[in-house]
C-alpha cells in the first residue's frame, strides 16, 4: 500500500515532465513550422518574381533583341539592345542569352550567304544570255552600218548601236557583279580604245574629254582590254551621274613610274566622308558581295569594280577630291598588263583621241632633242604627282605641241597637188609605153617583170595611198 | 589594214562623229574624191576628222577608201569629211563619171571591117 502512492507519484512526476517536454516539443515545432511557411511563402515570392523577370526577359529577347540582330546583319548602323535588366550581363543567364543572339547570327549570316549565292547564280545565267544575245545584235548592227550609207538610216543604225551599247554594258556588269567572266575575248589593243571603247557605253559620253598623254603604241595584254573598259565605264557614269549636264569629266591618260594612271575627274558634288569611304571599300573588292548589300535598284558599277581589281590585279582609288570640286577616281594599270603594238601597223580606232606625244620619235635625232625633251621631261614628272597643276595648265601646253607637230605635214603638201599627180601618172604611162615597147622589139623577158614590178609599187604609191 | 585585224571593234564608229550620221553638206558620194588642202587643222579638231586629215596627207582618197582605211563605215566617213570641207580644211571633188559605153553593134562593125582588110 505504501508502494502505490510512491509509485503514483513517480509515475505523475514522470507523466508531468514528459507532458512539459511534449508541451515544449510541441510548441517549438509550431515555431518552426510558422518560420518555414513564412520562408517557403517568401521564397515562392522570389520565385514569382524571378519567374516574371525570365519571361520578361525572354519576351525582351524574342521582341527586340532578336530582330535588331537580324537587322543589323545588312545594316551595321543599328544597335542591338540590351538586356531589359542591366544587372544580367555577367551572370550565366546574360551569357546564355548572348549566345542565343551569337547562334542566329552565325545561321543567319550563313542562309544570307547561301541565298545570294543562289540569286546570284540565277543572275548570271540570265545575264551571260541577254549579252549574247545583244553581241549577236551588235553584229547584226554593223554590218548594215557598213551596207547602208543612207544619211537617215546610218542615223537610226548608229543610235540603236549607242541604245545596244548600253544596254550591253548593264548586263555586263551584272553579269560580272555575280562573279562571271566579262564575257568576251579581246586581243591586245591600245589602251586609249580602252577607254573611249568604255566612254561610248554611257549616254553622255559627249561630255567627257579624253585627253591621251600615252606614248603612241601603249596597249593592254589580251585579258585586261575588257576589264578596264568596263572599269573606266563604271567610273565615268558615276561621274556623269554625279556631276550637272553642262560639265564636262576630264579623262588623262598617263604614264606612271610602274604603269599606266587613268584619271578621271568630275566637277560635281563630291562624296561625303562616309560615301567616300564605302565607295573605297567596294572598289578594293576586298569584301565578298552581296547582293543584298548593294541597294534597291542595286548600284553595281562599283561592286562590279571590286570584282574586276580583285581579278586582274588593277587599283581603283576613290580617296582623294578632284581639283574641279567634284572626285577624282584613278585607275592604276600596273605594268605587267601592258604592252606595245606598233602604231603605225595597227593604229588605234580612229575616234579615240590622239597622244600628244606625237614628237616622240624626233627625240631619237639629236637635232630635235632640245626642242622636244624638256616638255617630255617635265609631263612625265608631273605625272607621278598628278596634282593641281595637270589639271591646270598642262592639257593646253601639251595641244600646242600637238599643233607643231600637225603643221609638221605642211611643206610636204604641195608634193601631192593634183598636176603632180598627173605627171606622175604620165610619167607611169610613157614608163610602161616604151618598156612594152622594149618587150614588142624582142627584149628578154626580165626586163618585162622588172616593169611589172615597178607599176605595182607605184599604183600603190599613187592611188591607194 | 586588213578589215577588222581586232574582231569585234572596242570604239563604236558613232563615237567618231559624235553620234551624228547626217552630213552638213549632202554633195559627198561613195566615189567623192578628198584632197586634203595643206591648212594646218586648229587646235580642237576632233580626233577621228585629224585621223581622216592625216590619211590624206599622203594623197587624195575616195571617200570609200578612206572608210577602208579608217575602218569606219561610210556614212561616217561622209560626216567627217563634210566637217572638214566645212572647215576649209579639204576638197571634195564629184566622182568622175563612168565613160560611157560603145555601142556594141559598132564596135562589131568595126571588127568586121578590120577582118575584112586583113583577110581580103
Amino acid at each position: 500500500m505504501i508502494e502505490l502512492p510512491d509509485l503514483v507519484a513517480g509515475a505523475l512526476t514522470a507523466g508531468t515532465l514528459s507532458a512539459l517536454a511534449l508541451g515544449g516539443g510541441l510548441m517549438r515545432s509550431r515555431r518552426q513550422q510558422a518560420q518555414q511557411r513564412a520562408e517557403i511563402a517568401a521564397l515562392r515570392r522570389q520565385l514569382d518574381g524571378t519567374l516574371h523577370a525570365f519571361t520578361a526577359e525572354v519576351g525582351h529577347l524574342a521582341a527586340q533583341r532578336m530582330p535588331a540582330t537580324a537587322r543589323q546583319l545588312d545594316r551595321p548602323h543599328i544597335t542591338v539592345p540590351g538586356p531589359r535588366q542591366p544587372h544580367l550581363t555577367g551572370t550565366p543567364l546574360g551569357g546564355a542569352l548572348e549566345d542565343v543572339l551569337a547562334a542566329l547570327r552565325v545561321e543567319l549570316t550563313a542562309q544570307r550567304t547561301r541565298i545570294d549565292a543562289a540569286a546570284q547564280a540565277g543572275m548570271r545565267g540570265a545575264t551571260r544570255e541577254i549579252q549574247a544575245a545583244l553581241y549577236r545584235l551588235q553584229d547584226a548592227l554593223r554590218a548594215l552600218q557598213q551596207r547602208y550609207d543612207d544619211p537617215e538610216l546610218a542615223q537610226t543604225l548608229f543610235e540603236l548601236d549607242h541604245e545596244n551599247e548600253q544596254s550591253l554594258r548593264r548586263a555586263q556588269v551584272a553579269a560580272v557583279v555575280c562573279g562571271a567572266w566579262v564575257g568576251l575575248a579581246r586581243e591586245e589593243s591600245h589602251l586609249v580604245d580602252a577607254v573611249t571603247g568604255g566612254q561610248a557605253r554611257l549616254a553622255g559620253y559627249h561630255r567627257v574629254r579624253v585627253h591621251n598623254h600615252l606614248k603612241p603604241g601603249t596597249a593592254l595584254v589580251s585579258h585586261a582590254v575588257e576589264p578596264v573598259a568596263i572599269i573606266v565605264a563604271e567610273l565615268l557614269d558615276n561621274a556623269l551621274r554625279h556631276s550637272a549636264p553642262d560639265t564636262d569629266v576630264t579623262v588623262n591618260l598617263e604614264h606612271v613610274h610602274h604603269g599606266v594612271c587613268v584619271t578621271i575627274d568630275d566637277a560635281g558634288l563630291g562624296m561625303t566622308q562616309d560615301e567616300r569611304a564605302r565607295a573605297q571599300r567596294l572598289v578594293a573588292g576586298s569584301e565578298p558581295i552581296l547582293l543584298t548589300d548593294l541597294g534597291d535598284p542595286p548600284r553595281m558599277g562599283l561592286a562590279a569594280i571590286g570584282q574586276l581589281t580583285r581579278q586582274f590585279d588593277l587599283s581603283v582609288d576613290l580617296s582623294s577630291p578632284s581639283p574641279y570640286g567634284g572626285v577624282r577616281a584613278v585607275l592604276l594599270v600596273d605594268s605587267h598588263l601592258l604592252s606595245r603594238i606598233d602604231p603605225e601597223e595597227r593604229p588605234p580606232a580612229a575616234g579615240a583621241p590622239r597622244s600628244t606625244r606625237r614628237a616622240e620619235p624626233a627625240t631619237s635625232s639629236p637635232a630635235h632633242a632640245y626642242g622636244t625633251e624638256p616638255d617630255d621631261a617635265a609631263s612625265g614628272a608631273v605625272s607621278r604627282h598628278d596634282g593641281p597643276r595637270d589639271a591646270g595648265g598642262l592639257p593646253q601646253r601639251r595641244r600646242r605641241t600637238r599643233a607643231t607637230a600637225d603643221s609638221e605635214p605642211a611643206p610636204r603638201r604641195p608634193a601631192r597637188r593634183p598636176e603632180e599627180a598627173a605627171a606622175a601618172l604620165g610619167a607611169l604611162q610613157s614608163g610602161t609605153a616604151a618598156a612594152r615597147a622594149v618587150a614588142r622589139d624582142g627584149v628578154p623577158e626580165r626586163a618585162d617583170e622588172a616593169t611589172s614590178d615597178t607599176d605595182q609599187t607605184d599604183y600603190e604609191g599613187g592611188a591607194a595611198r | 589594214m586588213t578589215g577588222r585585224p581586232g574582231g569585234r571593234p572596242l570604239v563604236p564608229a558613232y563615237l567618231s562623229t559624235g553620234g551624228v550620221a547626217r552630213p552638213s553638206r549632202d554633195r559627198l558620194e561613195r566615189l567623192s574624191v578628198l584632197t586634203g588642202t595643206g591648212e594646218a587643222p586648229p587646235a580642237d579638231l576632233p580626233a577621228a576628222q585629224l585621223a581622216l586629215l592625216d590619211e590624206l596627207a599622203d594623197g587624195s582618197l575616195t571617200v570609200v577608201e578612206a572608210a577602208a582605211l579608217l575602218r569606219l563605215p561610210v556614212s561616217a566617213v561622209r560626216v567627217l569629211a563634210a566637217g572638214l570641207v566645212d572647215r576649209n580644211l579639204v576638197l571634195a571633188r564629184a566622182p568622175i563619171p563612168p565613160a560611157e559605153g560603145f555601142d556594141p553593134d559598132l564596135l562589131k562593125r568595126v571588127a568586121d571591117g578590120l577582118r575584112a582588110l586583113k583577110h581580103p
